[in-house]
């Protein structure tokens, strides 16, 4: 017997659910652990029973990196790219970036909370730093 | 069970061709000449070769192109490609291929000549999805968040970053053969150009050309061959992730596993080891690899490294030949780790000879720590 394929892929999946400005993920229904990147199968328990719920949106940064790039033209300051590894609270962890956050600002253990970002069907999460009010 | 492999089979010939930069060839001609170099140092012949074990990044079927440029006909071909780590893996293989009967004569080789392509590294076509929206650099950035995350919880810092740096080049300035060899000290490392925070410049590794080839046999083979045989005692991969987010704990690397495996299948420990060769693409590796493969405990390989410690003079000596960090890394190190450990347990390593060397530990680390081996090796004494 052949495999029954679902409606459709968890990428294409993922891509309209956070159409609606939310990150969402999915849980596994079997073991109740919460998964990302997106999947067919339970990389825990080999569960096929995947299901997409919104998420808080809201984690800690457990790593975090800065590339620094050649200066623009007429700079003389290299340019700055900060990358982080953002646990969620659900549990799985992403890298991702904050835009809108000055590098130096990023640490580790900041709290921060997801946005969507990018056109449809090229949604990214990025993140900002969780003010009491977000949090 | 697992020590069915120890001791049967042997490194018997090793090459290197086209070392830190060979303008005007290509990655399957220099590392032709390191094959070449391998089976003269073997007293063997290409013709001989009938079991292959090979991965680049260049190619997309490595192996069938070299079969092809060296005209070889092998009965057995392994192309696992696990990144750098690949050719201590296929150390391994090579010796289960040999033992079967699969195969008598083993060649484990590779070539790049990223410096001459002008540092274009061909990046791989599988890339992690949820990662490269972000814009990452690979390898840095998973090497270098695995800093930052070792230096936010154990204290680490970038002075014990820089001393990983240090020691390969003094090791360096000892290997004519190396491509950089001038003084360098923790302060020019700390003060090199800002890469990738919390990494210098001075903490990546080069991005050079070169090739390297191992050959292989039986160990009862081995004996009658003009070399030193240098006999596998022991092997283990691990691999648990391809994407650094997917890593459980940017501390720990599957290196924990793969060396338990190695250490189990050789009957040693990490006090039996004489000289080690750890893949260095950036200087955090060396020391989550000692802590990992049991040289120190988790969270102390920063002050482990400080002093002298893996440098000539010290009491472990790691990357004799200068590693990844000072001698050679042309995008792939993990053959030039096989190579460094026999010229050292063939006693003919000149200058940086460790004094009666008799085992020799050899890690590969591949792609982002996604993939991890350890090979041991020693003389015939420590059969
Ligand atoms: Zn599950």
């Amino acid at each position: 017997m052949t495999a029954q394929l679902p409606a459709s892929g968890p990428d294409l999946e993922f891509q309209t659910h956070v159409e609606d400005g939310r990150l969402w993920l999915q849980t596994c229904e079997d073991c109740d652990t919460a998964i990302f990147m997106p999947r067919i199968i339970c990389p825990h328990c080999g569960s096929l029973r995947l299901a997409w719920h919104p998420a808080s949106g809201l984690g800690t940064v457990y790593s975090r990196t800065v590339l620094y790039g050649r200066p623009k033209p007429g700079d003389t300051r290299p340019t700055r790219h900060a990358l982080v590894l953002v646990d969620l609270d659900e549990g799985p962890r992403m890298m991702s970036r904050l835009p809108d956050t000055d590098p130096d600002d990023i640490a580790i253990g900041l709290r921060v909370k997801a946005r969507v970002e990018g056109e449809a069907g090229a949604h990214v999460i990025v993140f900002d730093p969780a003010g009491e009010a977000n949090a | 069970m697992t020590t069915r492999l120890r001791g049967k089979a042997a490194i018997v010939g090793v090459g290197t061709a086209g070392l830190g930069e060979a303008p005007g060839f290509n990655a399957m001609d220099i590392q032709a000449l390191a094959v070449h170099e391998a089976l003269e140092d073997a007293g063997l012949k290409l013709s001989d070769v009938d079991g292959l074990f090979t991965a680049n990044m260049s190619h997309t079927f490595p192996a069938i192109s070299t079969i092809e440029y060296l005209g070889l006909k092998p009965r057995w071909i392994d192309g696992t490609n696990t990144g750098g780590s690949s050719f201590v893996a296929h150390a391994l293989s090579a010796t289960m291929a040999l033992e079967a009967g699969l195969c008598d004569v083993a060649l484990i080789c590779y070539g790049a000549t990223l410096r001459s392509d002008a540092g274009r590294m061909t990046p791989a076509a599988e890339q992690p999805t949820y990662e490269i929206p972000h814009k990452p650099r690979y390898p840095m950035t998973a090497y270098a968040m695995a800093a930052a995350t070792h230096m936010a919880r154990f204290g680490t810092t970038r002075a014990q970053l820089a001393e990983v740096a240090v020691a390969a080049r003094a090791w360096a300035r000892m290997n004519p053969e190396a491509f950089e060899r001038d003084p360098l000290t923790v302060d020019d490392v700390l003060s090199s150009r800002m890469v990738m925070e919390p990494l210098s410049l001075r903490d990546c590794c080069l991005l050079t050309d070169g090739a390297g080839a191992v050959v292989m046999t039986r160990a009862d083979r081995a004996r009658d061959l003009p070399k030193k045989p240098v006999y596998f005692l022991g092997g283990g991969i691990a691999s648990y992730n391809r994407a650094v987010s997917e890593m459980p704990d940017l501390t720990t690397t599957a290196a924990r596993d793969s060396g338990e495996r190695a250490f189990a299948m050789a009957g040693l420990k990490p006090k039996d080891m004489n000289v080690l060769q750890l893949y260095d693409a950036f200087t955090i590796n060396v020391i989550l690899f000692l802590e990992d493969l049991g040289f120190c405990p988790k969270g102390e390989g920063g002050a482990f490294v400080s002093g002298g410690r893996i440098a000539p003079g010290g009491e472990l000596p790691v990357n004799t030949n200068g590693g990844g960090l000072s001698f050679c890394h042309p995008g792939m190190y993990g053959v030039f780790t096989l190579i460094e450990a026999t010229r050292q347990l063939r006693g003919t390593a000149s200058e940086r000879q460790i004094a009666d060397a008799e085992t020799a530990l050899c890690h590969g680390n591949g792609i982002t720590l996604s993939h991890q081996a350890t090979a041991i090796f020693g003389t015939e004494a420590t059969l």
